[in-house]
This record gives structure tokens, sequence and C-alpha cells, in this order.
């Protein structure tokens, strides 16, 4: 076995762990959390009986560890073992179906920001890189201050009010597609890709006008950081021992850039993959100013209705694809610098 | 050119702008939220954003009669006058206390059936299964006195419906009470027992769900309703067409379009864009503000929604009087209705809110008077609030997090004025769920800042029965531990009683009763409120506080 296939490995098994840790660890934290979730559930009006009614209903008037054998699957019925991560308290349907609903929206959204990010900041963070100090660096310093000095959901209100409101450029905050609209067939859940399955070219307009926005404020907050990174990167690299030598022995200067850019990417991709796990857990903010129904909101009405199969379900999930972000990561690091697999 | 500019902004691909064909018909409605489950017994469905879609599917068998227009252009009912719907005309037995409903012909539902005496059967036996996760079907006919709507079922009683229910033929059917109920009407008129199309509904069970609680919250409902189901994605829209066969005639907006938007900002910005027809969840101060705005209108009425502090009885702070009265003479209304409601709301003088009938003003006494309340506390053993430092926990004033933009700045009043009387206050606001189960199950809030609690139906003595009778004696909710036998004992017999004069009287007494406890200090009656394009009319109050869009019109 080679040196890479046994440090993926070795990733992939700790990622494991700290999956079926985390999984335990929420299962036990939330039922610690000073409320009863029945009483949300019957609403203000219900009797004691209701009351009684709805916690045997859902499984509460059993004993801890019976629920987690339950939940687990260890008891006959379907769990997580098989797959099965129980159904919604608030809307009774199945956590895997809402989860496959929303998270597609999120990862959508992150995903398009991200790469707008990169495309913004990899050329400017660039640039600064090959002249610090000029005009371009410290322009680009102003506008990351500018942009990192204000939450993102301001900027996202701000730019609807300009955009929408004052200009009408921009269509209004109602989600991914006209409401008034028919929208393409669900497939994978990203409007893009099932609007282009659907030949439905109308339809990937209207989606593509609808991520406008809420990308741009993605976009907008995400590439100051990024454009600092690179650029910091690339002048570390652009200084080191190995690049004096490269451009002492008269190699061309897009070879040497080759190099240094080599050499700056690591970091910066090490940076962009905890950032996507950060950001994918916390889009709430910005899928509410645009009325994306995303795994954020969904998240945040978890904990609010004390939803414990919800919130375990979108822990796990969320939990497992920034496990595999991560891992990918590994993969590409070690692709680039053979001596992180040693 | 717009686009191009915007590509130029952004640096993103050019997109057309998709503006699909918007019908007349169309109505774009944007809420905090869309339905998370549609059926009665599913969770959520004490959710007023998870009703309003049922409610417009599914049809009651008794409705009201019209008042009239309040000066908003908002139709109020008139809840002393019943009005069939599915049924047709009723008699009433009280040799047998036994109903006999002759229920309607010829209603056609969404999926073509027939409205017969078997969905009647179907429905209240699926509310008395008690399979859902919640029991708000079997709630609603333990209101109406049906036999055998009793706690029983919880305890391993008989869950069938026996001998109360009994079909004479297709459409007619008598229904047996357990006692004399006056609610037996009125409780018909509740939306968690609209009637379901008992066929298709049927078509969706299984042998583990007989009652098919999956397919009511996963993927709809069936029944004989103004509007049938189009498309429902959870969290973002439902979708909803007229029902062309509806009995009442084919509703007047041919489609209604209901959008989760959870910024009540982006709300107002789009009704005022002219893309939305009808808003809806938003404080007080986006309301007054939308009031001046062209082409929107704001109506609004005083229904069964108010603001209340209810201390927890059972605290040796709360549980004497004198403190409590100290606490109602301390509050400045004035600057609560100013302040939090933007002059949207009005002083509550009583504990049953004024537009049910039989309500009284009983406590118009009470106005800000801080040097009443200081006298008020010397006497209680607090001279300027002196040893109130020790029951701390008790001066906490709770409210609803959630609520957060309409209760903070009315919390933030109420401290502010009781700390100056002598009461040491500390705000503390909780999650909702939270604080649920603490007035629910635990019922040991000391001291709860409350707007959500209301009685869904327009009765004093079932208001009073909800909320102040003791659970012991039947009552339901009562969350501050109040407890007054003489209350009890009337309130039993004035559910039983069938004649209106006799219980108007009774209610009078109660609220004397109530008066002289003062178990809540009432604050506010607030308005429900709606805001949307002067090209739409006829939105009508029910105290579900849900419309019914088969009420609406949009003016081409």
């Amino acid at each position: 076995m080679s040196a890479r296939v046994r440090f993926i490995a070795r990733r992939v098994a700790i990622g494991l762990v700290q999956l079926v840790g985390l999984v335990l660890a929420v299962f036990f934290l939330i039922r610690l959390m000073p409320a009863d979730p029945a009483a949300r559930l019957v609403g203000m009006n219900a009797s004691p009986e209701a009351l009684q009614a709805a916690r045997h209903s859902l499984g509460l008037d059993r004993p801890i560890l019976i629920q987690l054998a339950d939940y687990v699957g260890l008891l006959g019925n379907p769990g997580v073992l098989q797959g099965y991560l129980g159904k919604s308290w608030s809307s009774g349907a199945s956590v895997l179906t809402e989860i496959h609903q929303t998270l597609p929206i999120t990862v959508e959204l992150i995903t398009l920001s991200f790469i707008g990010a990169f495309l913004v900041a990899f050329p400017i963070g660039m640039l600064c890189a090959t002249r610090p100090g000029g005009l371009a660096d410290r322009g680009t310093f102003i506008f990351s201050l500018f942009a990192g000095s204000q939450p993102e959901f301001w900027w996202g209100v701000l730019f609807i009010y300009i955009f929408f409101y004052l200009f009408n450029v921009a269509p209004p905050p109602l989600g991914r597609l006209d409401p008034l609209g028919t929208p393409p067939a669900v497939v994978t859940g990203f409007i893009t890709i099932d609007s282009l399955l659907a030949w439905n070219f109308a339809a990937l307009g209207d989606g593509l006008h609808h991520l406008m926005l809420p990308v741009a404020t993605k976009v907008f907050v995400l590439s100051g950081p990024m454009i600092k990174m690179i650029r910091q990167n690339m002048v570390r690299a652009l200084g080191s021992d190995y690049i004096l030598y490269a451009e002492s022995c008269g190699l061309p200067p897009r070879m040497i850039a080759r190099y240094a850019l080599r050499n700056s990417l690591a970091p910066a991709l090490t940076l962009i993959g905890v950032l996507y796990g950060y950001v994918l857990g916390g889009a709430v903010l910005i899928e509410t100013i645009f009325s994306l129904g995303g795994i954020g909101q969904y998240a945040v009405n978890a904990v609010l209705n004390f939803d414990y199969p919800a919130i375990e379900g979108v822990v796990l999930v969320i939990t497992a694809v920034s496990l595999v972000v991560y891992l990918a990561l590994d993969v590409v690091q070690v692709l680039l610098d053979p001596r992180v697999a040693g | 050119m717009r686009r191009l500019v915007t590509c130029l902004l952004f640096g993103a691909l050019a997109v057309p702008t998709i503006q699909a064909a918007r019908a007349e018909s169309q109505l774009l409605y944007l809420t905090e939220d869309v339905p998370v489950s549609l059926d009665p017994d599913g969770p959520s469905s004490t959710v007023n954003t998870s009703q309003v879609g049922r409610i417009n599917m599914l049809e009651p068998l008794i409705g009201y009669a019209m008042k009239g227009t309040n000066d908003e252009g908002i139709r109020i009912p008139d809840f002393t006058k019943y009005e069939g719907r599915l049924v047709e005309s009723w008699d009433y037995d009280p040799e047998s206390i036994t109903w006999t409903l002759h229920l309607r012909h010829g209603v056609i539902g969404c999926s073509g059936n027939e409205f017969t005496a078997d969905d009647v059967v179907y429905t209240l036996a699926r509310a008395k299964s008690v399979t859902g996760a919640t029991t708000i079907a079997w709630f609603s006919g333990s209101v109406a006195g049906i036999k055998g709507f009793t706690s029983d079922v919880f305890k391993g009683g008989d869950k069938s419906l026996g001998d109360a229910v009994t079909v004479v033929d297709p459409y007619t059917m008598k229904i047996k009470q357990g006692a004399p109920n006056a609610f037996f009407l009125m409780a018909l008129s509740l939306h968690p027992i609209y009637m379901f199309d008992s066929k298709t509904m049927k078509a969706h069970s299984t042998p583990a769900d007989p009652w098919s609680h999956d397919y009511a919250n996963t993927e709809s409902v069936a029944g004989y309703g103004p509007y049938c189901l189009e498309r429902w994605v959870k969290g973002d829209e439902f979708v909803v067409h007229a029902n062309a066969h509806y009995y009442r005639g084919k509703p007047p907006i041919d489609r209604i379009v209901m959008k989760k938007v959870p910024q009540g900002s982006n709300r107002v910005v789009t009704l005022r864009s002219g893309q939305a027809g009808l808003i809806q969840g938003l404080t007080p101060r986006d309301y007054a503000a939308l009031r001046n705005t062209k082409g929107v209108t704001v109506g609004g009425v005083y229904g069964n929604e108010a603001l209340f502090i209810a201390p927890d009885l059972k605290s040796p702070v709360w549980s004497n009087k004198l403190v409590r009265e100290a606490l109602a003479y301390g509050i400045d209304y004035a600057q609560v209705l100013q302040t939090g409601y933007v002059g949207q709301a009005r002083k509550w003088d009583g504990l049953v809110p004024t537009s049910f009938p039989g309500s009284t003003k009983t406590l118009g006494q009470y106005v800000y008077n801080p040097e009443k309340a200081k006298q008020l506390l010397a006497q209680a053993g607090f001279p300027n609030g002196a040893g109130l430092e020790k029951y701390a926990d008790d001066l906490k004033l709770t409210y609803a997090a959630e609520r957060e933009s309409t209760l903070g700045p009315v919390a933030t009043v109420l401290q502010s004025s009781l700390r100056a009387v002598g009461f040491p206050i500390v705000l503390d606001p909780l999650p909702q769920s939270q604080m649920a189960s603490r007035r629910m199950v635990k019922r040991d809030l000391p001291l709860a800042l409350s707007d959500i609690d209301k009685a869904v139906a327009v009765d004093s003595i079932y208001d009073i029965n909800l909320f102040f009778m003791t659970r012991e004696a039947g009552g339901i909710v009562n969350t501050n531990n109040y407890s007054n036998p003489d209350l009890d004992a009337l309130v039993l017999k004035a559910r039983a009683s069938l004649s209106a004069d006799e219980r108007l009287a009774d209610a009078a007494k109660l609220q004397d009763m109530l008066a002289a406890d003062l178990p809540w200090a009432p604050i506010a009656e607030t308005r429900t409120q709606w805001a949307y394009t002067s090209k739409l009319s006829g939105l009508t109050w029910y105290p579900d506080n849900s419309l019914r869009w088969f009420d609406l019109t949009l003016a081409k």
C-alpha cells in the first residue's frame, strides 16, 4: 500500500470516528435542553392529556438509552445504520427527504459563491503580490476592510434595497425562481442542473437571475479574506530561497510563477476548505435575507422547534459533507505536495 | 440595458429576466412560513401558517353568518348566528341530547367524490383515534361534547365512535353528546374538524398508517373546500388552484401562491413594488408605515389577540393580590401602546376579548397610577420594593425570544415603569418552545408576558373555561395556577346551558369573579392585521386568524 493510500485511509477512519462521536454527543446534548418538545408541538391551548399523548407519539416517554438504540436502528426499526434519519417532529416528513430538499439549495449557493470569490480573488491576489504596496495592493486592502467591516446580512439587505427596490435590476428576494412561474422537475435539487436536465433555459435564466444577488453578496464578503490570503502566500513564496535560486538560474518568469503558485496554493486550499464548511453551516443569514429555504434555515428552525431528529440529521449530514470536503482537500494536498503523505 | 448594467455590476452571466405570465386571478401571498403539515393532528398544526393550508382545502360542517364590515373594510362574522356549510340544517333533541344533521347534497371535492355522511363518520373517527402526532381534532370533538370524546381515550378507553354517531342515510346523521353542552355547533365550526373526503384519504392509507397521517403530513389532504393543491414544497411555497365544483361557486381568484419570505422587510418591499398581493406577520411599526403607501391597504380587526402578564399565583410574591394590583397600577399603558404598537392597540379593560359576545370591562379601574402602585406595594409589606430583592427569580419577566421585534420594546417599557414603582424586574426572553414548556408542563414561569394565547372560539364562557378554570375541574390551559372553585362550578353550569340569555348572565358573573381575583394583568388588545394591494377586497376575520381565500376578490 502506497504512502498516499495509507494517508487517505487513515483520514477516512479518523473522519468516521469523529462522525460517530459527534452524533452521540449531539444526541445526548440536545436532550439536556431545558424544554419539552411536546409542548411546542401541541400548542398553548392543549390539554394535559394531549400533551402526554404527544410525548408518547414522539417516544419521549422511553428511557434515553432505548431512544438512542432506536435512533441508531438496533431495535428492529430502521435507524441511522440503515440510512434512516427519522421523521421531523415539526413537519412529520422524513428528515432525509427534507435535507435532500434543502441541502442542494445551500450547496449551490455556497459553491457558486466560492467559485465567484476565487475567480475574483485569484487574479487580484496575484497582482497585489507582484507589487506589494502598489496602488492595486492598497486599493485591495481598503476593499477588504470595507467588505469585512459589516455583516453579510447587512450587505444583503442593502443590495436588495439598491438593486431590486431602487434600480429594479435584480428580482425580488423571493427564493430561487419567480414564484408565479413553473419550476423544473426536481432531480438533483440544484436549480441550475435541473433546469439544464429539463432543457428549460427559461428556468435556468430565472434561476441564475435569482441567484445573482445572494451570490454577489457572498462573493463581496468572501473575496476580501481570500485576496489577502492568496496575496500573503504568493508574497511569501516569491520571497523564498527556491524562487531566488530559480531566478538566479535564469528560469523564465512563467515557470518561476508556476513554482510560486503551486507552493502558495496548498495553504490557500486548506483555508478555503475550512471556510467552505464554516460558511455551509452558517448560511442561514443569507438564506433568510433572500428567502432561500436552505439547510441553514432548516437547522435553525429545527433548533427553535426542539426537533431532535432534524437537529441530529442536520449535524450528521453537515459533518459528513465537511469531512468529505476536508478529505478531498487532503487528497489535493498530497497531490500538490507528496511530503504531506509521509 | 438593465441586464447590461447588471452584468457589469456583478460580472455575472447575462441572464434573461423571466417574467412569468401573470394572470389577473393569481394572488401572490407572502408569509413567514408555508404549511409544514396539512394534518389537523399533525405536527405544527397549531401554527397559523400551517392551519391556513388545510383550512382552504377542507370545509366545515357549520359556519357563521356575516355581521358586516368594519371601518377598515374587514368583514366580521356574527358569532351568534350559525349558518350551515356542509350541513344544511340541524335539529336538537334535549331528551336524548342528540343532534340530527341534514347534510348538503351534491357537494363535490377536488378528487371528484361527493360528500356524504361517511365523510363525517371518517373525520370524527379519525379524530377519536388519537393516532396523530397531536390530538387537536380530538380536542375539538371534546369541546363539542360528543359522547366518548373524553380523556379516557388516552387511558386505554374505547377509541371507536360507538353509538355516538349514527348514519340514517347518506345525507342524514345523528350525533349524541355525553352531556348537555352549548359548545356543540361552535365546535363544529372549528378547523381541526373540517371534513375530509374519506374515499381519497382511505386510498392513501397503509396498514401501518390507517388514518393516512403520512399522506396528510407530506403530500396533501382531500376534502370539499374551495381550493385544490397544485404544488407544495415545505419551507418554500404552497400553491393551490380553485375547485371548479365548489358548492358555493367557483372562487373568484383562480390560483393562490403562498410563498415563504422569512424577512418581514422583504415582504414589505415586495408588496410596495407591486409584485405581491397580500402579506402578513409584520410588526405594528411596519403596518403603521405601510398605511401611508400608495396602492397598499392595511386592514385589521380587534379580534382575539391581546397582551397580558400572567404571574404565577403559587409564587410567594404573586399570590398576594395587593402585589398583583400594584403591578396593574404600575404599568404605563399609554407608553406601551405608543412604543410597542405605534397606536395600533388599545388598552384592555377586561379578561375576555372585547369582541366576544358577553365580554365586560371589569378592570377599567387599573390605569397607570405609580403612587397607588407604591402604596399597594407598601401595604403588601414591600415599601418602595424593599424586600423584593429576596425574590429575584419571581421578578423575571419572560417573553418569547422569537417575538423580540414586537415584545422587546414593550418589555423594556414595562421594566422601566415597574422599576419606577419598586419592582426590580429583569427581562428574561426565552425560546418559544422553552417558554411553552415552562408554562404548560411545569407551570412555574413566575411572570409571563404573552401575546399569543387566544381562544379560537368566540365565546366568553369557552374563553374562561380555557384560561381560568382549573385543570382538575375540566380547564384546559390555566398556565399560572389560578384556582377558584366557585368559578369552576359556574363554568360547568354555563357550559351546559343552552339559553343564550342565561349564558350571558353567567359570563358577566364569571368576569366579576375574575376581576375580584385579578389572575392576570391585562395590558392591551392588539390588532390582527394584513397589508395588501388596494385591488384586493373581501378579507374576513375568523378567530383562528387565517384568511379564507374564497372570500377574496382581486379587482382587474
